[in-house]
């Protein structure tokens, strides 16, 4: 076939799609304008503009239309490596430690009646939706000298003089990791709930013990949805901005608390608005990883 | 066997007790009678509660965020429910690329949503303004619902659609009469999810407010870095409180398991 036929069948095949997929429905459903209009103008736009900025020049106070890759050059500079590397380094130790305490501990909820189940579950909303203000704040009570576990560590006898545990780098990757476990239990939630009781019945019926019918039946079934859980936990480290703020050292400041920074503080849209097109397209490279890992799950399928 | 349980019910019970601890410690600041933050507190008194609603900035921040949650709910849910129904009834790539549009601001760092939104606003020249963060809110929230009233959509049995159908009630009447009663539970549980999630958001309301419109969180924050005092506390508990109404309700009234995705068995 010449090119010129293949161009015509393709040409011919993308007509009825967009009239199909597109025109069509939208004339049956002239309602679903509304939901494009708004994500259109209030979410694609703002990104869009932010894409176009990012290249433009900085002034003074703001900034003027340009086209210039000096704030991308900037990714380079010490500034933002060493940033990316803190957050990096946090991002991934939160991750696993919240992972690690959420897997028993999703799985045992899974397995509770269904009336204390809800009442956990209500619990764990609650906690969830706490704002990361009171989060951050209530952690470093306990951390504080005056009352908490300082204290309460130097009347056990253990240290000589109790001093603040906070602003440090546990008090940060505590707190990072603390948050992280309610979003940990609910990402998990549905997978174990999806376990069959039978597998794990039938092994200990064949003399395993239930530690070992978790390590050897449980968690290879939910290797895929820790993996998730693991990346999409990474991502949402990685945005943390009031917990490193109030827990962390100036040297703990992380990719999110850079733009607002860059943004709010210093005035230099542009380099923040390439900061974050950075930021979006990991994130955005790593959340298709775990939707083609969760596309292959036993488990969910069943 | 016995150590297996004991070590399981401890590690259930520290880990209850661990999450349960910033409720318990902010409940117990709030609770001090001179104007410090101990915990345990020292001295007890409620007068820090009816402090939040006498302090002019704190009602403010209060009145804002509540006025900002409960409209972002209704800006999230009147995107959420057509597309979620587009998608239903029609499994067009439209739809599906709507629905994609309206999954994508819960997987980004809220951040990066944050200065797009700031930016946009500048550019528009609307900065500052209390509509901004309800819109914002709305748009960046607009996944909860979106994921719940789908869920509810796919549990409508297509035989009580087709009987209808047989009956001779058109699209409008079947929407009115079946599809919206059935998905109702699903629509509340999402806006209640948008509306405490909004109450408790920061870096949109920080980014978007611009010192002009101030939320509860954004300040909570602020007053945490200039000077301490129970009041903090106090707002934070009624914030708590407010959830834990909310999500009961949720559960009383819908099954909030399968809501979260649990996997109930056919029937």
């Amino acid at each position: 076939m010449s090119d010129a036929a293949v161009n015509r069948l393709e040409g011919d095949a993308v007509g009825p799609v967009w009239r199909e997929q597109f025109l069509l429905p939208l004339k049956r459903f002239p309602i679903g304008l509304y939901p494009t209009f708004m994500m259109g103008v209030f979410f694609l736009i703002p990104f869009f503009i932010m894409l176009v900025v990012s290249f433009f020049a900085r002034t003074e106070s703001t900034y003027e239309p340009g086209f210039e890759f000096t704030h991308y050059a900037r990714f380079f500079s010490p500034l933002f490596t060493t940033h990316l590397l803190v957050s990096v380094q946090f991002s991934v130790l939160a991750s696993i430690l919240s992972v690690a305490a959420a897997v028993p501990f999703t799985y045992f909820i899974s397995r509770f009646r269904r009336r204390p189940q809800v009442i956990a579950l209500v619990f764990l909303l609650c906690v969830l939706t706490l704002s990361e203000v009171i989060v951050a704040y209530s952690l470093s009570v306990v951390m504080s000298r005056s009352s908490g576990l300082p204290s309460f560590v130097e009347w056990l006898g253990l240290i000589d003089r109790a001093r603040s545990w906070y602003p440090g780098y546990l008090a940060n990757l505590f707190g990072l990791s603390f948050f992280n476990i309610p979003f940990a239990v609910l990402i998990l939630f549905p997978s174990c709930t999806r376990l069959d009781r039978e597998l794990t019945e039938a092994a200990q019926t064949m003399g395993a013990s239930p530690v070992r019918s978790f390590t050897t039946i449980v968690l290879p079934l939910l290797d895929r949805t820790i993996m998730a859980a693991l990346v999409l936990l990474f991502v949402f480290t990685m945005g943390a901005f009031v917990t490193p703020t109030w827990l962390g050292r100036p040297e703990d400041t992380m990719m999110a608390q850079l733009i607002a920074n860059q943004a709010l503080n210093r005035g230099n849209i542009p380099f923040a608005a390439a900061l974050s097109m950075f930021f979006m397209a990991v994130t955005i490279i790593l959340t298709l990883i775990t939707v083609r890992l969760r596309r292959g799950d036993p488990v969910r399928r069943t | 066997m016995n150590l297996v349980r004991w070590s399981k019910a401890a590690f259930i019970t520290v880990m209850f007790g661990m999450l349960a601890a910033p409720l318990l410690i902010v409940a117990g600041v709030s609770l001090n009678s001179k104007k410090l933050m101990f915990f345990p507190p020292k001295g007890l008194s409620l007068q820090w509660y009816p402090a939040v609603f006498e302090t002019n900035q704190w009602l403010e921040a209060l009145t804002t965020s509540v006025i900002i949650a409960f409209t972002a709910g209704i800006v999230a849910i009147s995107i959420a429910l057509p597309t979620a129904y587009f998608l239903w009834r029609h499994k067009v790539l439209y739809a599906k690329a709507l629905f994609l549009a309206g999954v994508v601001p819960f997987a980004l760092p809220p951040v990066i949503t944050a200065l797009g939104m700031l930016i946009f606003w500048v550019e528009v020249g609307h900065v500052g303004q209390i509509w901004n963060i309800m819109i914002g809110h709305g748009v960046f929230l607009v996944t909860l619902p979106l994921v719940m009233i789908s869920l509810g959509l796919e549990s409508i049995d297509d035989e009580i659609l087709e009987a209808a159908r047989t009956m001779g009630a058109d699209s409008r009447r079947i929407f009115t009469t079946i599809i919206f009663p059935m998905v109702l539970p699903y629509m509340v549980a999402g806006y209640a999810f948008v509306v405490v999630l909004s109450m408790n958001e920061y870096i949109i309301s920080y980014f978007l407010g611009q010192h002009a419109t101030i939320t509860l969180p954004v300040q909570l924050l602020a007053s945490l870095r200039s000077g301490y005092s129970p009041i903090i506390a106090a707002a934070s508990v009624m914030f708590i409180l407010f959830a834990v109404v909310v999500f009961s309700l949720v559960a009383r009234f819908g099954d909030l398991p399968k809501l979260l995705g649990a996997w109930t068995p056919k029937e």
